[in-house]
């Protein structure tokens, strides 16, 4: 998720990543392939019958009071770079009534 | 009630592959060409040609190859647990436990030859000295090795062996059956139990670590999910309903997503992981005097698929 002021300037970015995450269990550190994974050591991913609620609170610098807020859901396969677009919302965010 | 998921094996006129001609004491392959003869599937096009476009273009079709023009397979030789010096090294059992799903008919039908080659092959596709005509035609190896129609319709189609016995010889399984399959080899269709229940798929779209190896590796994790975290809520639907929907009255053997079609594929997610977003802004007070101006994004990821997502 990023937002933007009304300049294009990137105020915020945060990103959530959901999915199994498994080591070898010889040390800590997470792998990824099958050949590599023993087992999970923790699951973030998209389950079943539930949902995965967040909230992101984007204080503004001073002066702004707006943000371009965009949202991109993707599917990131073997590497970050093959990413599959699910969902990409956009919404105009202003404090103005 | 479910619906019929499973394609109907119409006649065939031409024979199948040459694995149901061995005699009864199967003659293991030497190669990756042998192998894939034994279990070649190319003669089903003839009738079932819709089918067979639909698998070719399936990862059933590249079990061994990976998406995106990849070579899964290269980390596994080259820098895992089951990595090997040299490919003379390679057996069957010890370098490839993946076989186990991705290749099965090699676990109990190749000899260790055809795991040297495969590893030969892996090694000439990744070495950045090799020209590219020897990467290409090394790559164009590994692909020859398929589960094809033969392996999930007769290898794999009998679960409860003990009581029904092993897979027979000349024969397919499948939604119904079929006496008379005009196939010169495999002249009968007989039904399957397990073909259109889940744990059919569950097979290889496994429950977790292969703990039956020296090195317990784990790959897919699917059917654990189905089973403990989709079932348990209440899910009824099977793996075939909604990854073998029909498409013009058959069932799709594409087996979707097709990972390397990205547009369809982000179309299918799209439908089926929905993302609800809500905002406000507005003025967040602390304290008396000390007014924040803030933006509140909400956001609510769920979705329709009868397992986690990802897991494969």
């Amino acid at each position: 998720m990023t937002a933007r002021s009304a300049d294009g300037k990137e105020i915020f970015r945060e990103e959530r990543n959901y999915h199994p995450q498994a080591t070898n269990c010889l040390n800590e550190k997470m792998v990824y392939g099958a050949q590599n994974k023993v087992t999970y050591v923790r699951d973030t991913s998209l389950q079943p019958y539930e949902s995965k609620d967040e909230t992101f609170e984007i204080k503004l610098p001073e002066g702004v009071r707006a943000a371009d807020v965009t949202l991109e859901l993707n599917y990131e396969l073997h590497n970050p770079d093959y990413k599959i677009p699910i969902h990409k919302v956009t919404r105009k965010v202003s404090l103005d009534r | 009630m479910r619906p019929k998921t499973m394609a109907a094996i119409l006649l065939v006129a031409l024979p199948l592959g040459t694995w149901a001609a061995q005699p009864e004491t199967v003659k293991k392959a030497k190669t990756i060409d042998e192998l894939a003869g034994m279990f070649d599937s190319g003669s089903c096009k003839q009738c079932h040609a819709e089918i067979f476009a639909q698998w070719e273009k399936s990862h059933h079709a590249r079990p061994l190859m990976g998406v995106a023009d990849g070579l899964m397979m290269i980390p596994v030789v080259r820098s895992s647990a089951f990595q090997v010096k040299e490919p003379k090294e390679a057996t069957v059992a010890k370098t490839f436990p993946c076989f186990k799903c991705h290749l099965p008919q090699a676990v109990t039908q190749a000899e260790d030859s055809v795991a040297v080659e495969l590893a030969e092959a892996l090694f000439i596709a990744s070495d950045k000295d090799k020209p590219d005509k020897d990467k290409a035609a090394a790559k164009a190896k590994v692909a020859k090795l398929q589960i094809t129609c033969i392996v999930c319709h007769n290898e794999k189609a009998i679960l409860h062996r003990r009581v029904l016995g092993e897979p027979e010889k000349g024969v397919l399984y499948g939604s119904k059956d079929i006496p008379a399959h005009g196939d010169k080899i495999f002249t009968k269709v007989k039904k399957s139990v397990v073909m259109k229940e889940s744990v059919y798929c569950g097979q290889c779209h496994g429950t977790g670590p292969n703990y039956e190896y020296d090195y317990p590796f784990q790959c897919a994790t699917l059917y654990a999910s189905y089973q403990n975290n989709y079932l348990a809520k209440g899910g009824f639907h099977s793996c075939q309903q909604c990854h073998m929907g029909k498409v013009d009255g058959k069932a799709n053997h594409l087996f979707p997503p097709n990972w390397n079609d990205k547009e369809a594929t982000s179309a299918l997610l799209s439908k089926s992981i929905s993302l609800d977003v809500q905002t406000l802004g507005y003025q967040w007070l602390r304290k008396a005097g000390q007014l924040t101006p803030i933006i509140v994004v909400n956001t609510k990821i769920s979705h329709r698929a009868g397992h986690r997502i990802p897991d494969g």
